[in-house]
């Protein structure tokens, strides 16, 4: 049973051939209601259940009134006509001049990124800081199923993903940007791309590649789908660069290094924290012999195996394991210098990393586009140890050691890389044994570390979507007309006789020509002219009134054999749109 | 706009809240917020074409604007908001002047003053007849524009043609409007008569109003024809209409592929001058020509449609194999440039009012007339000749073209482009040779040659105009309309996980699924190309047809 008064969305009641509705304009919505649905609704702030019941009784039967608290119960349900939540109209008026962003990640519950120790994957934990970051210059707007303020600028608010395409204008009035997460299995970010008014987006990107060529094909799509105004964001340049191979336009890629709270991950007293960590294992080898790190979930493709085969060829050094469980490697007779040390709140982390003497970062799942623990654990000052894979040497610099993996760069569905364990085995001894150099490291680990804020991350953030708007006003409306006409040549030399036609195979070709009147009826080019253009270009000029240049440029890739030669014909056709603009 | 799409609007209701404006699309239950424009647009749309919508606001807002907010009520359209799509049918306007009882209004978008020097005198003479007969059965108007500089002089041109009606279009500074947009919403039709491609394709561009050009087979216009045509061809919709002056030139046109239907033959008119009899006219013309063979051999006439350099050599290959013979050639070019052809030939043309003045006197002495049925070759010269009672020899590849059905023979040749036209020279004179001769075959065909006048006047002509646009009117029911599809696809490469090749692929979004390339290319072309043009693109590529 509602229970009235209740706040209403933005509402307008009208009547039309003789039915009512009330336009719901918060859910962009009408719902046909009855007259006593809209005498309720009139007194539903106002009055409670027994006032409205009291007021209307008078005009109608009772059935009908409760019918109609039942009708409306059922609206609310679906989210429509009465708010949800609190009233965010007068909650967000005190601040209402800030820069909003909206942020978009159906499938995970809002309030985990603001209660960190839920979150153990890392790229949802980047995720988190990075907000709690932004929050410093814009007001972020959560696309949930209720209004309610849920920190300092952050709020949840009842737009449903499934709205944006009839709520754009008032999400490009409201919004500064749309802020995103690229997920393989995704559907419902796709056919937005094709409302230009909604404002720029900014897509995430945390896994380039694996998961069965999912995630690349997924990738391919938003790159094609994406308007000349969307981006996505990856922490390392190894995606663009990775792209690069792939698709002509690299730019569409960004890098967005993450950061690390460098006052929790700092340096301690080494031998007071190798000490606390083995009182809690009940191993005192921490304390005795060099340690070796690994602080993943314990899986093959985290490297868990390697981490094995490391352990067995090097005895004499100690190989702790912090993660959440272990895995399928409980069932394994283990060698004796491998210790699992347990999973550990956040708080505790830097403890951890500090009872390492190097850490060894394995990853071979080809979504490592950062590597965020090497980060952790270079705040701490722990020297690391990184295959030459992925995004996660350029984190480590000059900071840590890069050790060999054969990568397959061909293969980008399923298993992408294989860190040699002879090499990681040979860098961390030379490390262990080396002392002056473990020290260097670990200093310019540190002071590496510090370079990589969250507050850097927060400001790239404002400045793509800056970026971004800048690139929207660059976007020139192709209103050209072109027609497809057969070659005269060609219609002649088909016309002769049949045995000619035997021997060349009947071929016709085609060209393109350019109006010089457009859709708006504007002389676009020059006087009394047509112009004749190749059939490719002209086949680009129209794709390109309802697709992308990226969409273009697959095409193109499919009809062009010379790739110098496509990209020309699509530089050509896009100056041409921006020149008759 | 500019998409083959019509829409209509959905039922709706409209309203302001605060500063904003909204409509509320009550079939879908959508509300969709518009700004000031769009909601103008919609107090129009549907009952105002967008010529009128445009012309309407564009003293309040920006011309850019008007047609940006009708854009995106449209984009609306496509993803079932507030407008659906509807049959190009319904979308026409009901004011049909078929059922109005009223003579159509006819737009006849011509630069007379140079085409007529572009053309030869012949075929000016044909235009001209026609727009006069023309005249008596529908409303003729041409544009012009009051900036234009030899407005005076376009004037003193329509003089001649007495009832077309002038609409002087004041053109502002800051108009930058094509010609095109003024005609969005006056007409009927539109009647194309020019041939050289200058702005009269863009009229194409305008909705909802057919168009029947027609195409002179001119021997002046040998070279651009080649040109012009195929790409006419592409800028054809269902309901527009090439009418050609000859059937050959439709068998040409079929060859190469255009659609069915949308090739009418029309011949022009001829004109027929009393009868001198032909004894009398032999001697003049021997007289004029100086040159008594042909008053005392039998004379051929040969109305030549060929490419030159081959005219001339079949012209002489004849003439020497028939000295016997007075051969009279009708053709433009070769009258100036052929300048020794053998002894038995004479070579005219009729280039002002005087030379076509006499050409009766030549025809009247014909007691043949040959010629090849192709494009080049002007139909009414033919007719002309042979209506003093000169049966015909036609060569063609094809069989006796039906316009001169009853009045003589054929010899078959190879080949017919515009080039590559050949005819064995030892049957065309076995057929000259015999056909010469009296029979009673050739008094029958003499006789349907003298009838030819009666079936080619230009009343008739002109009113076969008219009925072409009447046809449209009715046919545009059966216009199948395309319907854009219900999911949007998307160009993009695809990684294949068992090959590991990249390769271009479409994605359908809705069904989530990869598809081929080719049918979303028909898709996207559909949007804004007519079948023709898809056709021809996909012929480029070797595709299979997926349009039709």
């Amino acid at each position: 049973m509602l229970d009235f008064p209740k706040t209403l969305h933005q509402l307008h009641l009208f009547e039309e051939d003789d039915v009512f509705y009330a336009a719901d304009l918060d859910k962009a919505r009408v719902v046909e209601i009855s007259a006593v649905m809209v005498d309720i609704l009139k007194l539903a702030e106002t009055q409670t259940n027994e006032g409205i019941v009291q007021t209307l009784k008078t005009a109608y039967i009772e059935d009908d009134i409760s019918e109609a608290f039942e009708r409306l119960e059922e609206l609310d349900k679906e989210g429509l006509l009465f708010n949800r939540g609190e009233n965010l109209t007068e909650t967000l008026a005190l601040e209402s001049d800030r820069r909003k962003l909206l942020v978009a990640i159906p499938g995970i519950s809002v309030d985990s990124f603001f209660d960190i120790e839920t979150l153990y994957a890392g790229t949802n934990m980047a995720l988190s800081y990075m907000f709690q970051h932004l929050t410093e210059y814009v007001d972020l707007h959560f696309a949930g199923n209720r209004n309610r303020k849920l920190a300092d600028n952050v709020y949840e608010v009842d737009i449903s993903v499934s709205d944006f395409d009839r709520l754009s204008r008032s999400i490009s009035e409201t919004y500064f940007g749309i802020l995103t997460l690229h997920r393989d299995h995704e559907t419902w970010l796709l056919p937005l791309y094709q409302y230009t008014e909604l404002p720029p987006m900014l897509v995430q990107c945390h896994a380039p590649r694996g998961h069965g060529g999912k995630a690349i094909n997924s990738m391919l799509r938003h790159y094609a789908a994406m308007r000349d105004f969307d981006a996505f964001t990856a922490p390392s340049d190894y995606v663009r660069e990775f792209y690069a191979n792939y698709v002509w336009d690299a730019s569409f890629f960004n890098t967005l290094p993450n950061g690390v709270d460098s006052a929790l991950f700092c340096p301690m007293d080494k031998v007071k924290a190798k000490k606390e960590l083995a009182e809690e294992v009940r191993d005192d080898r921490i304390m005795t012999l060099p340690t070796v790190g690994y602080l993943s979930r314990v899986q093959s493709e985290k490297g868990a195996s390697v981490y094995l085969k490391l352990a067995e060829l090097n005895p004499h050094l100690l190989f702790l394991i912090a993660g959440p469980h272990f895995g399928r490697y409980q069932s394994r007779e283990l060698p004796d210098n491998l210790v699992y040390a347990g999973f550990h709140p956040r708080e505790k982390l830097p403890l951890v990393y500090n009872a390492f003497d190097v850490y060894c970062f394995l990853s071979m799942s080809g979504e490592e586009t950062f590597g965020l623990t090497v980060l952790e654990a270079m705040a701490c000052g722990v020297p690391p140890i990184v295959p030459n894979f992925d995004g996660v040497p350029s984190v480590v610099g000059d900071a840590g050691l890069i050790a060999d993996a054969d990568n397959f760069d061909h293969d980008i569905g399923t298993l992408v890389s294989y860190p040699s364990p002879v090499d990681f085995s040979d860098k961390i001894n030379l490390l262990l044994n080396d002392d002056s150099m473990r020290q260097t490291l670990s200093q310019k680990a540190r002071e590496r570390a510090l370079s990589f804020t969250w507050d850097k991350t927060a400001r790239r953030i404002i400045q793509f979507f800056e970026d971004l708007h800048q690139k929207r006003q660059l976007v020139s409306p192709n209103t050209l007309i072109n027609v497809f006409a057969l070659n005269p040549i060609d219609v002649e030399s088909a016309l002769i006789g049949e045995e000619l036609v035997d021997q060349a195979p009947h071929r016709l070709r085609c060209k393109s020509i350019v109006l010089s009147m457009n859709e708006h009826y504007e002389r676009c080019l020059m006087r009394d002219t047509m112009y004749p253009q190749r059939i490719e270009e002209g086949l680009v000029l129209s794709l390109l009134k309802n697709h992308t240049v990226r969409e273009a440029e697959a095409f193109l890739t499919a009809i062009v054999e010379d790739e110098t030669q496509a990209k020309a014909i699509l530089q050509r056709v896009q100056t041409l749109i921006h020149a008759t603009a | 706009m500019g998409t083959n799409t019509s829409y209509r609007l959905n039922r709706h209701y409209r309203f302001e809240k605060g500063s904003r404006k909204y409509v509320a699309d009550i079939d879908t239950n959508d509300i969709i917020q518009v700004n000031d424009v769009e909601w103008e647009i919609l107090d129009r749309y549907g009952t105002q074409t967008k010529h009128q919508i445009v012309e309407g606001l564009k003293e309040k807002y920006k011309i850019a604007s008007i047609f940006d907010g009708i854009e995106r009520l449209e984009r609306l359209g496509q993803q079932g908001l507030l407008l659906s799509p509807i049959d190009e049918a319904t979308a026409q306007t009901t004011d049909n002047w078929n059922q109005m009882d009223r003579k159509p209004k006819l737009l006849v978008p011509f630069h007379f003053a140079k085409e007529k020097t572009l053309l030869d005198y012949t075929t000016n003479l044909n235009r001209y007849q026609l727009l006069t007969s023309l005249a008596q059965f529908a409303d003729l108007e041409t544009l012009t524009f009051s900036e234009t500089e030899d407005y005076n002089h376009e004037q003193e041109i329509f003089k001649d043609f007495g009832d077309i009606r002038i609409r002087i279009i004041e053109t502002e500074e800051s108009n930058t409007f094509s010609t095109p947009w003024y005609v969005t919403d006056e007409y009927d039709g539109i009647l194309l008569l020019s041939q050289f491609l200058t702005d009269d394709p863009l009229y194409y561009r305008v909705p909802n109003i057919p168009i029947v050009h027609c195409i002179e087979g001119g021997q002046k216009l040998q070279g651009s024809l080649l040109e012009i045509l195929p790409t006419l061809c592409a800028f054809q919709r269902a309901n527009d209409t090439l009418a050609v002056k000859a059937s050959w030139m439709k068998k040409w046109l079929d060859e190469l592929g255009v659609r069915e239907g949308s090739v009418h033959v029309i011949p022009d008119g001829i004109n027929v001058v009393k009868s001198i009899g032909k004894s009398l006219a032999k001697q003049h013309t021997a007289a004029l020509f100086d040159k008594p063979i042909l008053a005392q051999q039998p004379v051929v006439g040969l109305i030549s449609g060929f490419e030159p350099n081959y005219g001339a050599k079949l012209i002489s290959e004849f003439a020497y194999a028939n000295p016997h013979l007075a051969i009279f050639v009708y053709d433009p070019f070769l009258a100036v440039h052929y300048t020794n052809p053998p002894n038995n030939v004479v070579i005219y043309s009729a280039d002002d009012e005087e030379t076509h003045s006499v050409l009766p006197i030549f025809f009247q002495a014909l007691d043949l007339v040959c010629f090849p049925a192709i494009p080049r070759t002007p139909l009414s010269l033919v007719l002309e000749a042979m209506a003093y009672g000169a049966p015909c020899v036609a060569m063609t590849k094809y069989g006796l073209p039906p316009e001169v059905e009853g009045a003589g023979a054929v010899v078959k040749s190879e080949g017919h482009g515009f080039g590559n036209f050949r005819v064995p020279i030892s049957e065309l004179s076995d057929t000259v040779n015999q056909w010469l001769k009296p029979s009673p075959v050739r008094t029958e065909c003499e006789n349907v040659a003298r009838s030819l006048a009666q079936k080619f006047n230009w009343e008739k002509i002109a009113q076969e105009i008219v009925q072409l646009f009447k046809v449209v009117y009715q046919q545009k029911v059966n216009v199948p309309t395309t319907k854009s599809a219900l999911f949007p696809s998307i160009f993009c490469r695809r990684y294949d996980l068992g090959t590991g090749i990249i390769a271009s692929s479409v994605y359908r979004v809705g069904p989530n699924r990869y598809e081929h390339l080719e049918t979303a290319l028909v898709e996207m072309l559909a949007e804004r190309h007519t079948s023709t043009e898809i056709n021809a693109v996909f012929k480029h590529f070797r595709w299979e047809t997926f349009a039709s």
